[in-house]
């Protein structure tokens, strides 16, 4: 998904779930924030940089892809963009375990991990509301791959078709894709650029949705492939009424962070909601551009009757830098960062847990000690307090 | 390419570099030592491949593929160490024949490159070329003056360039899309 989604319809979904104009902006920059809090940034910001929440492409680049650099790539992947919908998962038949543990790693809707993810989001603020929601969102969008290096799970081949809207049907028009990165997509001509084919299994050119290029950030696009882990079987991916589930579910979990819906339950959409405005919705989501920004933005002012500043990533940074020692904690950037590690403590424990070693080791917080990296002692010392009070 | 893939990239071109001018200097045992080294990388990277196609290819849409390509480098590998044994002209006109061979390939890459409009692809076809040029010129030599000096020489040049290329794509910058 993209700023469009990420930003501007997180705003409307927030502000139909009942939160003030200004708590949606901190959930929607919250949210796009995701995308952005890469190690270079948190560098920048003197921040642990075991929160980053991505990875830029040089990042990528200059990745190691040993174990240490492919753990560090999964915990940040699996965690935010691409949140594995059932760890206990079985392929169709036999297969080796080092299989099936990047087979469970697909990513999916209403899964298990998605209700924690939002549950763990309770109560801890903005911050925690919009990392949550980019996450929810994204099982929707990144669905059918895994946030990990891997040919096996990720790769596609040319069997590719986009399915165009004709009258009551659908047409189907073949897509090309290509690697060059400096040409833009060209939706009218069904052209993509996507990564490179390698035949390495653990090339950072097979992670996540890059074989099949920006298609899963696209609202308007219907196509059906062969996904590599689906054993010849053609899978059809609806964006539209995917990314319209997405918007839907976001309204819900966000009455329920609100504390207006007392349990968060899987596979429930607040289509109530937007029944006033449904017909809009579907014209921003089906209308075939790379970016809907504008539409969104238009959509959320119209509804709060208020002005959406656009994203600007240095908004809370000076905050965050000129903050007293054990301050920063409290600022925006500090609450957004304890929100990411607390996110990838949990994910990690859960892959670490299912009997995969592919997100690495992940060990148990006890009174008596602390264990592991130093930055997620945060985590524990906002425990001790909380269980102080 | 990760730093590991630069490295090995930089010490096959070196060896490469190093082989040829070993070539000229004993030519009548270097033949033996080259296809040796030659099958034992094949059969290393044939079997890995395998192992890779056992573990998880094969449950991976076209991973047939993966087990086809595993086999044949298995049996290139296989081919080329029961060459040994042969006489050093039969080795020789095999390595030119493997050199010819990974030229096409060569070729056959860039236009693929060309395809998906990566800008490189100008570079992959003239050493294409310029692979299956030299081998051809050799074969040329051999069968129409008869002189097997110049074969060996011949093979040293293009086993040399063949070696330089390698060196400078180690230290070259490689262009990476990644789809965030």
């Amino acid at each position: 998904m993209n700023p469009d989604f990420h930003y501007y319809a997180t705003y409307c979904a927030a502000f139909l779930a009942g939160y003030t104009h200004d708590e949606c902006l901190e959930i929607a920059y919250s949210d796009q924030l995701v995308d952005l809090c890469s190690e270079t940034l948190l560098r920048k910001l003197k921040a642990p940089t075991a929160a980053a929440t991505t990875q830029l492409q040089l990042e990528l680049m200059d990745t190691r892809t040993d174990i240490v650099g492919l753990q560090n790539i999964t915990r940040i992947w699996a965690s935010f963009h691409f949140l594995p919908r059932d760890l206990n998962a079985e392929p169709n038949r036999r297969c080796s375990k080092t299989y099936i543990n990047k087979y469970r790693l697909i990513c999916g809707p209403n899964g298990d991990l998605l209700k924690s993810t939002v549950e763990l989001a309770r109560g801890k603020g903005p911050q925690a509301v919009g990392v949550a929601m980019h996450i929810l969102a994204d099982t929707w969008a990144h669905r059918y791959f895994a946030g990990t290096p891997s040919l096996v799970i990720n790769n596609t081949d040319s069997y590719f078709s986009e399915l165009i809207a004709d009258g009551d049907g659908f047409t189907e028009r073949k897509i090309t894709f290509r690697h060059s990165a400096s040409a833009p997509d060209e939706p009218e001509n069904s052209i993509y650029t996507s990564s490179l084919p390698v035949s390495s299994e653990k090339s950072i050119m097979n992670l996540g949705h890059g074989r099949a290029g920006h298609l899963p950030d696209y609202s308007f696009i219907r196509y059906k492939y062969l996904p590599a882990w689906g054993d010849y079987e053609e899978t059809v991916k609806d964006n539209p009424s995917d990314y319209k589930n997405a918007f839907c579910q976001m309204i819900y979990a966000m009455k329920y962070l609100r504390g207006s819906v007392d349990t968060f339950l899987t596979e429930q959409y607040d289509y109530a909601a937007i029944a006033d405005i449904e017909e809009e919705i579907d014209t921003i989501l089906m209308k075939r551009q790379p970016d809907a920004s504008e539409d969104w933005k238009a959509l959320g002012e119209r509804l709060s009757g208020r002005e959406i500043a656009p994203f600007d990533i240095e908004r809370y940074q000076q905050e965050y830098l000129l903050a007293k020692e054990g301050e920063a904690d409290e600022t925006f950037l500090g609450r957004f960062i304890l929100a990411a590690l607390a996110q990838k403590s949990m994910v990690t424990n859960r892959i670490y847990r299912s009997g995969s070693m592919l997100a690495g080791y992940s060990v148990t917080y006890r009174r008596d000690r602390s264990l592991g990296i130093k930055a997620f002692r945060k985590l524990i010392d906002r425990k001790k307090e909380g269980d102080r009070e | 390419m990760s730093k590991f893939q630069h490295f090995r990239n930089a010490l096959l071109g070196i060896l490469m570099v190093f082989l040829s001018l070993l070539l000229p200097a004993v030519p009548e045992d270097s033949y033996y030592l080259i296809a040796l080294i030659i099958s034992l990388m094949l059969m290393v990277h044939g079997f890995r491949m395998l192992w890779f196609y056992l573990r998880m290819a094969r449950y991976m849409v076209g991973g047939k593929s993966i087990l086809i390509q595993s086999i044949f480098v298995l049996d290139f590998g296989l081919l080329t160490v029961s060459m040994v044994s042969m006489n050093s002209i039969t080795i020789l006109l095999y390595l030119l024949g493997v050199f010819a061979f990974s030229g096409v390939i060569e070729i056959l890459r860039a236009f693929e490159a060309k395809r998906v409009g990566a800008a490189l692809w100008k570079f992959k076809f003239i050493s294409g070329c310029i692979s299956v040029l030299c081998a051809v010129v050799m074969l040329v030599v051999v069968i129409f003056i008869g002189s097997n000096d110049i074969l060996v020489y011949g093979y040293s040049i293009s086993l040399a360039y063949a070696g330089a290329v390698r060196i400078i794509t180690a230290f070259r910058k490689t262009a990476i899309v990644y789809i965030q």
